[in-house]
């Protein structure tokens, strides 16, 4: 898996340009933020649903703190 | 067995006038990094009338990036102020890059992450002198690019960095529910003795069905099924409530049940 995985998850789970681009191609979007085969295979699977949950969930929080 | 409540301004009044049915209180780490002195007395002060543990949130120790060394440094001062009390942190990271996510996100749940995981912990043991217990974490995706499932996670996770468990009751059926696996036999799978603490809260049933932990509902019944399953004599619960608070009592019955949930476990042990 590629070691910027969690770098790409933080800008999903925090940014909705991102996340819209991705949920409409996965594959090439994770390609384009540098992960690696693998790793962009494993994302084309991801759970959709929970990670619109967990986007908005996470800002509901990031607006709490400020 | 102990059990308590976490400390929340809101609840301190009420935790100080019944402190004789609340054996321990869990204090948030983050509200205390940059406590001035006045503010470290008083919470001194509140150490000598009922145990304490200390909770962090923020240091991200699944973070493939480190811990941040500030941070750390910061925890450590806090600790060491208390006289070193049993403190806990996530299983989670929290930051990535220039990101802050904004609470606390499962990590892929694979063997890089182990690798980091095990890295993190060695740095926190050598700058703090001691290990947290870890406590598994609730979410609402089932984490990405994962090889391992919850109950395998937390025992790889156990046997690559020697660190105990807080097994968060509620985080567990929560993940339980939303992904589909049985939390008992999940906490079944854990070894008991690795088990330092344990949390339960509530949450609340999003539309499409699963559970959001979000610490504003009473604990749900089947917490203290799966309590029964876990607790022992040992054993330190804390009851977690960050807002849309009830009575008092509503709290200080969970607190009742916690350890009535124990009981059958402790008395044939």
């Amino acid at each position: 898996m590629s070691a910027g995985l969690q770098q790409f998850l933080a800008r999903l789970y925090t940014d909705d340009a991102l996340r819209a681009r991705f949920l409409a191609q996965p594959y090439d979007e994770a390609r384009a933020a540098g992960l690696d085969d693998e790793t962009a295979r494993a994302l084309e699977k991801i759970d959709r649903e929970g990670l619109l949950l967990a986007a908005e969930s996470f800002a509901r929080k990031r607006a709490a703190k400020r | 067995m102990r059990a308590g409540l976490g400390w929340r301004t809101e609840l301190g009044a009420s935790i100080l006038a019944h402190l004789d049915e609340i054996d321990v209180v869990e204090v948030l780490a983050e509200e205390f990094l940059d406590a001035n002195a006045s503010e470290l007395r008083a919470l001194r002060f509140l150490s000598m009338q009922v145990p304490i543990v200390i909770h962090g949130t923020s240091l991200g120790l699944a973070s493939t990036e480190g811990v941040d060394r500030r941070r750390l440094d910061a925890f450590a001062r806090l600790l060491d102020a208390l006289g070193r009390p049993i403190w806990s942190e996530h299983l989670a990271f929290v930051r990535a890059g220039d990101v802050e996510i904004g609470h606390l996100a499962a990590p892929p749940r694979n063997d890089e992450t182990l690798d980091a995981l095990a890295h993190n912990l060695d740095e926190v043991r050598r700058v703090i002198g001691s290990l947290p217990l870890v406590e598994n974490v609730a979410t609402l995706i089932d984490p990405p690019c994962s090889s391992y499932d919850e109950a395998e996670w937390l025992n790889a996770v156990l046997r690559a960095t020697g660190a105990n468990l807080l097994l968060d009751l509620h985080n567990l059926y929560a993940n339980a529910r939303n992904f589909g696996f049985d939390a008992e036999r999940c906490v079944a799978a854990i070894p008991r003795e690795r088990i330092g603490m344990i949390h339960m809260a509530g949450g609340r049933v999003l539309p499409g069905g699963r559970i959001l932990d979000d610490h504003l509902h009473a604990v749900p019944e089947p917490l203290y099924e799966l309590l029964g399953v876990v607790a022992d004599e040992e054993s330190i619960v804390i009851i977690e409530r960050d807002g849309a608070y009830p009575p008092f009592g509503e709290l200080l019955d969970e607190v009742r049940r916690a350890r009535a949930a124990c009981q059958p476990v402790c008395s044939n042990s």
